[in-house]
């Protein structure tokens, strides 16, 4: 059964020109790309690869040189279809005179929502983006974090099916990158399409079901993140407690086999892990300070 | 305030409006068919009907909530970003006005109209720019910032942003001006000295209709004593001519509740000799029924006129009487106040010699609803200078809060029209160049359009061409220092010179019939002078002329966010 695609483009280019109309860098090359609904899906590639060209020629921001493309079943310059669609751009781009209620105040009334709804959402998601403390204080006295994060709840202000998110974890702390993540992968658990561009590969990985990789606006590799990054040649053991001896004993049955042991060693943790647990241990426990072999990296 | 006090034409303008939207909306059609070919090929026209579809579909299904938002953005947008220091600099002025408005030796002796004009001009030059900057600068920063971006991408059409982007500058505007004009207010009827107090009035005039009886008593016209201003014609005096007032479409029962009439004169006398020393040249005033083949004047109705200018007369008085003189005794000089039963000698003849006679002014001598008044000058070899609005019916006066504050609504009226031409501006072109062509539209509408029409109107009466040529022939000329009367050399290259020059004079009265007249907006001449700023010649032309620019402007500023990529790198 093949799944309900959201977002289509057939051969979508993007050429921009000079003021006298000459081309000047052709940005995105006949990209054909199918989103599915419900899924995760993420656009990879190095700075001035496309990816925000892709997202931006989505929303109807620029227009296409050549080819088309569908959102929810409608073209990119349908108005209408951006009463299901929330969008975070790379920068927050949010008015720094207002404070986060009446930025999303401001969202909800676009979106012609009644005041009550308005104010009910409003509550919600500065709740789930955590901002309750800072609420009143105007846009321009927030930190980077926290604008990303007001600019992620006026995303989400119209509870929309497709979220698109422009570099989603960009200038965040290892803290509000992992915040970032949950929050997407939170709407993936309430049936949410998201699409985000990025060239953290990390966070991707993470949290994408797909990814397209796309390298100066050509698309190079697309499919599942698992799918892509399986190797199917080799073949990972994990075990714990395992002896000296028994390891010998395993190269052993396995050169029996024909097969040839690369490695044979200890699993590392990710910095990010590390970073994560130390602010965790520090948050229990004020003032403590870990010595080398103490603390949660000699505990791991 | 126009010289010529005629009502303004609603229907002419109407008409004229829906032909230039048309010729306009066609032109634009043509120009995107063809830009559309030639950019995107054959497909090109079948997107310009779709976007004209789409853009139908936007304009018929906007929202007054999202209208709303974006218009209270933008006024959170301009107080947040102090836009109010404007009133800082309106009320320092104000402080120090009177420093400058008053006279140190003689305190109490200033007319009112300093003080009125100054008010006027300082709230029209503050606001003006507040307005202009507001306006054109707004959008494009928005843009340049990418706030607009989260706008966007929200199913906001472009027509809610540029509408709501303008009604909240129209609404920070408005409440600058209402400020400026509350306190403009209250600085007047304090700071005016008491004498002059009395010419803080609205004067309600009902203009007439004015032909003119040469030497000979035949209709013709008045006589150039040389002035090169034609405004002003001049009648002989102790001659058959006569300058003819017809006052049209009178309301006589509401006349009938004074119990008489007052006409104001402002005529100017021209002397071919010194005459007595002391003694204004003398005019007088018949009232005039046709149709009763009535003729009615009397001693009362022979005035002297008022050759000084008020000022030099109020002070003359106040040099002799200074305690006893006012300014609005003296205008009772200009002012003929006419009682219901006027008595008479008639001079007919037909009924066996003069006799006195009594009529009713507005039973016998209005006919219908008309009234005409004769004026002929009484001076032998002297003139009298008249123009229409030289003679006028003064209704009951109006308080001068009356006249200030419909002064103040023309204003608001040319500061919405600033307003919404700027934010159209804006959404095509970036804020600098936005700025300078609403800017230069308010110029060229406000003071170049006498310029423009003057030699428009010479092009079109003088077989299209105008004295001393176009633009190019102009130059040539200058060039080859020929004067105006030479004869151009008859070659291809002249007559190609020529066709241009009539092809730039047509584009110019092209353009002169789609900037702004800025001219009916500046009602300032009217409150300063004491007068009432008539609906029929001042409000209604304001009004008209706003509301003409609203749909254009709106279809303008939609198609050019609509029609650009607003994240253009």
């Amino acid at each position: 059964m093949s799944a309900e695609a959201v977002i289509q483009t057939r051969n979508l280019s993007k050429t921009y020109r000079d003021f006298w109309g000459r081309p000047k860098v052709r940005a995105l090359n006949s990209l054909t790309l199918d989103v599915n609904r419900g899924e995760i899906f993420g656009l990879l590639g190095p700075n001035g690869s496309g990816k925000t060209t892709t997202l931006k020629l989505l929303l109807g921001l620029l227009f296409p040189t050549e080819g088309d493309v569908s959102v929810l079943g409608k073209p990119a310059h349908d108005v209408s279809k951006n009463e299901r669609i929330g969008y975070l751009p790379e920068e927050s781009y949010l008015y720094r005179f207002l404070n986060a209620d009446e930025t999303l105040d401001f969202y909800g009334k676009l979106f012609d929502m009644p005041s009550k709804v308005r104010r009910e959402r409003r509550d919600k998601l500065i709740e789930m983006v955590g901002l309750q403390n800072a609420r009143r204080r105007q846009l321009k006295e927030y930190s980077k974090g926290m604008t990303r994060r007001i600019g992620l709840a006026q995303a989400l202000i119209n509870d929309p099916e497709l979220v698109l998110l422009d570099e989603p974890t960009s200038g965040l702390d290892p803290l509000g990158t992992r915040d970032m993540k949950d929050l997407i992968l939170k709407l993936k658990e309430q049936g949410k399409t998201v699409v985000m561009s990025s060239h953290l590969l990390a966070d991707v990985q993470d949290v994408c079901d797909r990814i397209a990789i796309l390298y100066a606006g050509e698309l190079k590799v697309v499919g599942n993140v698992a799918d892509l990054l399986q190797s199917q040649d080799e073949t990972q053991i994990l075990s714990s407690q395992l002896s000296p001896e028994a390891v010998q004993e395993v190269e052993a049955v396995l050169a029996r086999h024909g097969a040839t042991v690369k490695r044979v060693s200890h699993p590392t943790s990710t910095l990010e892990d590390l970073f994560l647990r130390t602010v965790e241990e520090s948050k229990a426990r004020p003032g403590r300070r870990f010595g080398p072999g103490e603390g949660p990296a000699a505990k791991s | 305030m126009t010289t010529l006090q005629l009502p303004y034409d609603l229907l002419g303008g109407v008409l004229h409006w829906l032909a230039a939207v048309l010729v306009v909306c066609a032109v634009g059609l043509f120009v995107g068919m063809v830009v559309s070919l030639l950019t995107v090929g054959p497909r090109g026209p079948g997107l310009v009907v779709d976007v004209l579809q789409r853009g139908l579909h936007d304009m018929l299904h906007m929202s007054a909530r999202r209208i709303g938002a974006i218009a209270s953005l933008t006024m959170k947008e301009s107080f947040r970003k102090k836009a109010f220091a404007v009133l800082v600099v309106f009320i320092i002025l104000f402080l120090m006005a009177g420093f400058f408005l008053r006279n140190p030796e003689r305190p109490d002796d200033l007319p009112a109209k300093p003080y009125i004009a100054f008010v006027l001009m300082t709230i029209r030059w503050l606001t003006l720019p507040v307005a202009l900057l507001l306006a054109c600068w707004g959008l494009p920063t928005d843009i340049k910032d990418r706030s607009l971006h989260t706008v966007v991408t929200k199913p906001v059409r472009r027509s809610e942003i540029m509408i709501g982007r303008f009604l909240g500058y129209g609404a920070v505007t408005t409440i600058f001006l209402l400020v400026m004009s509350l306190i403009g207010y209250v600085f007047i009827n304090r700071s005016v000295p008491e004498l002059s107090q009395p010419q803080l009035v609205s004067r309600v005039p009902v203009y007439g209709s004015l032909t003119y009886l040469d030497r000979n008593g035949e209709p013709g016209e008045g006589v150039n004593t040389g002035d090169i201003w034609t405004f002003r014609s001049y009648i002989e005096g102790l001659t058959k001519a006569a300058a003819i007032w017809k006052f049209d479409n009178l309301d006589v029962e509401r006349l009938k509740q004074h119990d008489g009439l007052r006409l104001e004169n402002r005529f100017e006398a021209f002397r071919t000799y010194k005459g007595v020393i002391g003694q204004p040249i003398m005019f007088r005033i018949t009232l005039v029924n046709p149709t009763k083949k009535l003729r009615v004047t009397n001693g009362d109705l022979v005035k002297g006129v008022a050759e000084f200018s008020e000022e030099r007369q109020r002070s003359a008085a106040l040099e002799e009487d200074p305690a006893a003189e006012s300014f609005g005794g003296l205008r009772t000089e200009s002012t003929i106040s006419i009682p219901r039963t006027i008595t008479y000698i008639d001079v007919s003849g037909d009924r066996g010699g003069d006799q006195a006679k009594t009529v009713d002014l507005f039973d016998d001598l209005i006919d219908g609803n008309s009234l005409t008044v004769e004026v002929t000058c009484q001076d032998r070899d002297q003139y009298l200078g008249t123009a229409q609005s030289d003679l006028f019916i003064r209704l009951p006066d109006r308080g001068f809060a009356s006249t200030y504050f419909k002064s103040i609504f023309t204003m608001w009226l040319m500061l919405m029209l600033i307003c919404l031409l700027g934010t159209t501006a804006s959404c095509f072109v970036k804020g600098p160049v936005a700025t300078l062509l609403t800017f230069s539209l308010f110029m060229l509408g406000e003071h170049l359009r006498p310029q423009m029409d003057h030699l428009l109107k010479q092009f079109n009466e003088n077989d299209r061409q105008v004295l001393g040529g176009g633009v190019l022939e102009s130059v040539y000329r200058i060039v080859l220092q020929m004067n105006p009367s030479q004869e151009l050399p008859d070659n291809p290259a002249m007559t190609i010179m020529q066709w241009i020059d009539r092809r730039v004079f047509d584009m110019l009265g092209i353009f002169r019939n789609v900037i702004p007249n800025f001219e009916y907006f500046n009602t300032a001449a009217y409150t300063a002078n004491g007068f009432d700023v008539s609906w029929n010649t001042a409000l209604l032309p304001a009004i008209a002329t706003a509301l003409a620019y609203l749909l254009p402007c709106v279809l303008l500023g939609y198609f050019s966010l609509q029609l650009r990529e607003l994240e253009a790198k």
